[in-house]
């Protein structure tokens, strides 16, 4: 029997992982996503892991040779969006996204800002990005967005003098200072490593 | 990947990326030889390893070679890569001789 689930998380991305490890955890496989939709079926318990990647900064080429490499490795891969669409129309403009990946639509990664990725449970810990290098220029990836968001914000809230348009602001900051504080705390243990 | 570019250094996941590919493999090949010859020690995750193998392609070290047997991607080593490895190869002998010098006869 499958189970239907509909949540936003939205920014909150370790949440989701978190969520979806939790259900796994309790026998509970991904089968379908849509818009706030997860779709379950029942399976063994811990029988399968999940890791969420984010890639809306890559560009649809990108993206797809991602995924075909990821399912090489005999992983599962969903597209999932992120529920923090912005866009007017059809296109999304993503200044700090890779080349190719600038300007995002339905046919790229618009609505496809993550990737949910399953693996069978070997016993071994699922994880995507091992070195601390790596892990440093994912979180910069993941911070671009806020940061921009932040800007076009303040800027804009303070020009229309609009105090909802900065409540946004602040939010970005928050999640900007959040990733910040991570960056952090990698290149300190980096540091200690070598 | 940050390899040291003045001293030579490479970092140890570049340069078992580049030893496993003196015969060609796909990414999940290139894992598991990599787990193999450290016995587990050094585990890659998947989105690092894509990651390091396009730098190591952007910088002209691997290639793409051509897709046998349908999807599956294979990557080889090029002359550049080879000559990169085989410098880091003389680099630790010369650092395993001064060490084997020092602390050798103790040992």
């Amino acid at each position: 029997m499958s189970r239907k689930y509909y949540r936003f998380f939205g920014g909150l991305i370790k949440t989701q992982e978190k969520w979806l490890n939790k259900l796994a955890a309790e026998g509970y496989r991904l089968i379908n996503t849509g818009k706030l939709l997860y779709e379950f079926e029942e399976c063994k318990p811990n029988e399968y892991q999940y890791c969420i990647d984010f890639i809306a900064d890559k560009s649809k080429y990108n993206a797809e040779s991602y995924r075909e490499f990821l399912e090489e490795f005999g992983y599962r891969v969903f597209y999932k969006n992120i529920n923090l669409r912005w866009s007017i129309g059809k296109a999304e403009v993503r200044p700090w996204a890779e080349k190719g990946g600038r300007i995002a639509m339905k046919s790229s990664t618009l609505d496809k800002e993550l990737m949910i990725i399953e693996k069978h449970n070997d016993g071994k810990p699922f994880e995507l990005r091992t070195t601390a290098e790596d892990r440093i220029l994912y979180i910069k990836r993941m911070r671009a967005p806020w940061i921009f968001m932040l800007l076009i914000f303040t800027v804009f809230g303070i020009f229309v003098r609009s105090a909802t348009i900065l409540a946004a602001a602040a939010i970005c900051l928050v999640f900007v200072s959040v990733f910040q504080a991570e960056l952090i705390m990698l290149k300190k243990n980096a540091e200690i490593m070598e | 990947m940050r390899d040291n570019v003045k001293g030579g250094a490479l970092t140890e996941v570049t340069f078992y990326i580049l030893l496993s590919l003196y015969k060609p493999k796909h990414g999940y090949a290139i894992m598991q030889f990599i787990e193999e010859n450290t016995g587990g020690r050094l585990s890659l995750g998947a989105g690092t390893l894509y990651g390091a193998l396009n730098s190591l392609a952007d910088k002209g070290w691997i290639e793409l070679c051509s897709e046998k047997d349908g999807r599956k991607k294979e990557y080889l080593i090029t002359a550049e890569g080879r000559e990169a490895a085989e410098r880091e190869l003389m680099r630790l002998h010369e650092l395993t001789e001064t060490a084997d010098k020092i602390i050798g006869g103790a040992l």
